[in-house]
């Protein structure tokens, strides 16, 4: 038999267990929330998780989370705001730059960010000659005035450079805490740094999360950084999911298996009608393009100006958007991203069948020939490679120009594109930083850089505008505002009358995401900046 | 006892009937049918066939419809007239395949078989290094060492398949060799090149051909395989794992994958009817009953 005062002591316990069940039913959800991870699903890409050896979209990702930079790019994705540097200078002539550090910018493990910090990083960058090493190719010398003021010297005006310092792979660097694991930034750092393994399972930055945990092929997991000194993130776990292909990654999102998904193609998102995937289309930086390279070895006939031109128009562009992104994405007239300085108002490209016969015929080609086409075999922002050279196949036929097409693995394009050279390829590209001489230092056929040597630039006389391009990069290096935006406007028609690089679809970008994540945006040095994802 | 001799001595009539009916089962006559239609498909499509199988025939990723009995893929080209076009190159590739593969294989199998000892040994440790792989595995491993492309996909299965034929011919000669007549011939003097071709040989081929008919489905499998992962077929050619690859990433276009899909299940599973079939009538425990 159950007494009184028993009684009342079980009612009471009742009570105050349905009160705490109540509070906490209350308090559940707005925990559940924070608490709850957000699951990323992408192809992870990822060659290394240091700043100065990882070089893909995911590494921008992770370390855009995990490692502030001095600026970053604001909502508008071009102009640079303050982030670990809260105001800076340049001089008159874009060789000095100079960075005030905020007084209470910390690491994840509580030490400040000291302009010491700041030199070490940037210097181990240039000298660890790690893939992003390019972007600190102009860098000089580094001052440290006082703890919390950087001078850095350019050994050539840089008007980009400022640019270059939103790029994630600049991402400050705890000096003390990857020393003690085998980093060094010194010039024999290409060969003395041990401390690539070590950053696959650590992170020294003073980002909104740190890393938590990393397996090959299976997950990058991140965890909020409890001593973040700016704005807190809203998530307190992200992960990051392999997931090879489009078709999961919408399945995943529509099992709630995932909350977010950026590399679904238009055509896969114009198939999903669940009400709780929100799916948004956005212009994006990233393009595809054809390249034509007259001093590739296996040329059946001298890819000359004119023939060059006459495969240029007898692309029909406006279907080639229709037929890789289903009619989701831009046409894009030069190797620099829509939007960006120098490419207002430049001609759109446009087929002419009668003009491309014509050049053919003036060069002795009106029977036609046949040119190999080597390409990695992906699919790149939502393009199937594949697909897309299919019909660059069919449009060249038009012209009797045959294409004979071998899809291949990155790994042997590499090779391929770096031995002998390719006669055509297609592949694709996406910005490290917002800014223009990126591109010309890739794209253009000033002699040394990438595509020019790829294309013949010195094997094949008469080749591209490389000289007048060099000249107009150095005069948009050492200028700003309109001056430079001019300078780069010139570069960019030279480049299109090169007739090397031919670009056939900038496609847009696809954001799906769960409904209730707040904060899904494409940046164009980070793109997707994790520290602002929030959940409903 | 020859079969004419077995037709002869067996009651007019019904028991003929009931032996043909043994191997001419529903399933068998079905095969020859599929294959049949196959045959007739790959040699008159050019003729009749209302699209060209490489260029825009409609607009991109349409359903099937009446135009389109089997929908466009993402190239607007039709489904329909890829995927029937695609028998010209899975059935002669796979005849090919394993016509190179039984001369190969049953040309070391007999020499390996009939002669034996050191001989034997090199063939046969050769055949079982190469069995030690899975097969799909090897002929990948040895079409992307050669690069992509149809010959070369072939040639990488020629490799695979070859000790399959070497392993069986060897059997057959090694239980062959020890009949009479065999040996009656070699006490005869007859050269041994002679004994294995004139006396031997003629004798093995019932498995052999069983063997091959059922495989023609496993090599059109193995093709299309070897096309889906980029290391056969090069685009545009409208082959069917090529076919299957490209809808594979418009899962959500089903019919692209369909068709290719419907052709590779049906000519496998015709060659395996037909396979049986052929066991079935050259079975001497088929024929005794």
């Amino acid at each position: 038999m159950t007494s009184p005062i028993r009684r009342t002591a079980l009612a009471r316990l009742l009570l105050a267990t349905a009160l705490a069940a109540s509070v906490g039913g209350f308090a559940g959800p707005a925990a559940a929330a924070e608490d709850t991870p957000i699951v990323v699903a992408r192809n992870m890409d990822v060659n290394s998780l240091d700043p100065a050896r990882g070089f893909c979209d995911t590494c921008q990702i992770y370390l855009t989370a995990v490692y502030d930079t001095l600026l970053t790019l604001g909502d508008d994705n071009k102009t640079l705001v303050p982030k670990l540097a809260t105001s800076w200078e340049a001089n008159d002539d874009q060789t000095a730059f100079t960075f005030h550090i905020a007084p209470n910018a910390t690491f994840a493990d509580g030490s400040p960010v000291t302009s010491e910090d700041v030199a070490w990083t940037l210097q181990r960058l240039k000298n660890i000659k790690g893939d992003p090493s390019f972007l600190m190719d102009s860098l000089a010398s580094i001052e440290t005035p006082d703890d919390k003021t950087v001078v850095i010297h350019t050994s050539e005006p840089n008007s980009e450079f400022l640019g270059i310092l939103a790029a994630s792979y600049t991402g400050i660097i705890n000096k003390k805490l990857a020393e003690a694991n085998g980093a060094t930034a010194g010039e024999d750092a290409a060969t003395a740094d041990q401390a690539d393994t070590w950053f696959f399972a650590n992170s020294a930055g003073g980002g909104a999360y740190e890393l938590d945990s990393y397996r090959t092929g299976d997950e990058l997991r991140l965890k909020a950084n409890p001593n973040y000194w700016d704005k807190k993130p809203a998530i307190s776990e992200v992960i990051i999911k392999q997931v090879e292909d489009a078709v999961t990654q919408a399945q995943m999102l529509q099992t709630g298996d995932a909350d977010i998904a950026m590399q679904i193609d238009p055509d896969t998102a114009a198939t999903i009608s669940d009400p709780e995937i929100v799916v948004d289309t956005v212009p994006s930086f990233n393009f595809l393009y054809i390249a034509v390279s007259p001093g590739a070895k296996g040329n059946s006939v001298p890819l000359t100006k004119p023939v060059r031109e006459a495969i240029a128009d007898a692309i029909d562009y406006e279907g080639m958007i229709d037929f890789t992104v289903g009619g989701k994405g831009k046409l894009q007239p030069v190797a620099i991203p829509n939007g960006f300085p120098g490419t207002d108002d430049l001609p759109m490209p446009k087929q002419d069948l009668d003009k491309a016969k014509s050049l053919l015929a003036e060069a002795g080609l009106s029977d036609g020939f046949t040119i190999e086409a080597h390409y990695p075999a992906v699919n790149a922002y939502g393009v199937d490679i594949s697909l897309m050279m299919q019909k660059v196949q069919q449009d060249l036929s038009r012209v009797n120009i045959s294409l004979n097409l071998t899809p291949t693995t990155f790994a042997v394009w590499r090779e391929e594109v770096g031995g002998d050279g390719i006669p055509m390829t297609a592949v694709y590209y996406a910005p490290d930083y917002f800014g223009s001489a990126q591109y010309v230092q890739y794209f253009s056929m000033i002699p040394g850089q990438p595509w020019a040597k790829r294309a013949g630039v010195g094997k094949v006389e008469d080749l591209g505008n490389g000289e007048k391009e060099a000249e107009l990069l150095k005069k948009a290096m050492a200028s700003s505002g309109d001056a430079m935006v001019g300078a780069y406007h010139d570069i960019a028609l030279q480049m299109i009358d090169d007739k090397v690089i031919i670009p056939l679809v900038s496609p847009d970008l696809v954001l799906a995401s769960r409904k209730g994540i707040e904060g899904v945006r494409y940046s164009a040095c980070c793109n997707l900046a994790l520290g602002q994802l929030s959940r409903d | 006892m020859s079969r004419q001799e077995l037709a002869l001595a067996l009651p007019p009539g019904r028991p003929a009937r009931r032996w043909r009916a043994r191997w001419m089962s529903v399933p068998v006559l079905c095969g020859l049918a599929v294959v049949a239609a196959w045959l007739i498909v790959g040699l008159t499509v050019h003729l009749w066939a209302p699209y060209d199988p490489v260029m825009l025939a409609g607009r991109r990723l349409q359903p099937p419809s009446a135009a389109h009995w089997l929908g466009t893929d993402a190239l607007g080209r039709d489904v329909l007239v890829r995927t029937l076009y695609g028998v010209r190159y899975s059935l002669p590739i796979a005849a090919a395949v394993l016509a190179v593969a039984v001369a190969i294989g049953c040309a070391l199998g007999a020499v390996a078989g009939f002669f034996g000892t050191l001989v034997d040994g090199i063939i046969m440790r050769l055949a079982d290094i190469t069995l030690s792989f899975p097969p799909m595995l090897l002929a990948m491993a040895i079409a992307a060492s050669l690069g992509p492309g149809l010959v070369n996909a072939g040639l990488a299965m020629v490799i695979v398949w070859w000790p399959i034929y070497a392993r069986l011919m060897r059997a057959q000669v090694l239980s062959i060799r020890a009949l009479d007549h065999v040996e009656a011939a070699v006490a005869g003097g007859a050269k041994p090149g002679r004994v294995l071709i004139k006396h031997i040989v003629p004798l093995c081929w019932s498995p052999i051909l069983v063997n091959a008919t059922i495989d023609v489905g496993q090599v059109v499998l193995l093709i299309a395989g070897l096309s889906f992962i980029g290391l056969g077929a090069k685009p545009p050619t409208p082959e069917w794992g090529q076919m299957i690859a490209e809808g594979a990433s418009s899962f959500y276009h089903w019919w692209i994958a369909t068709g290719p899909g419907v052709a590779i299940f049906s000519l496998s599973l015709a060659f395996s009817f037909i396979g049986d079939g052929i066991r079935d009538l050259l079975d001497p425990r088929t024929m005794q009953e």
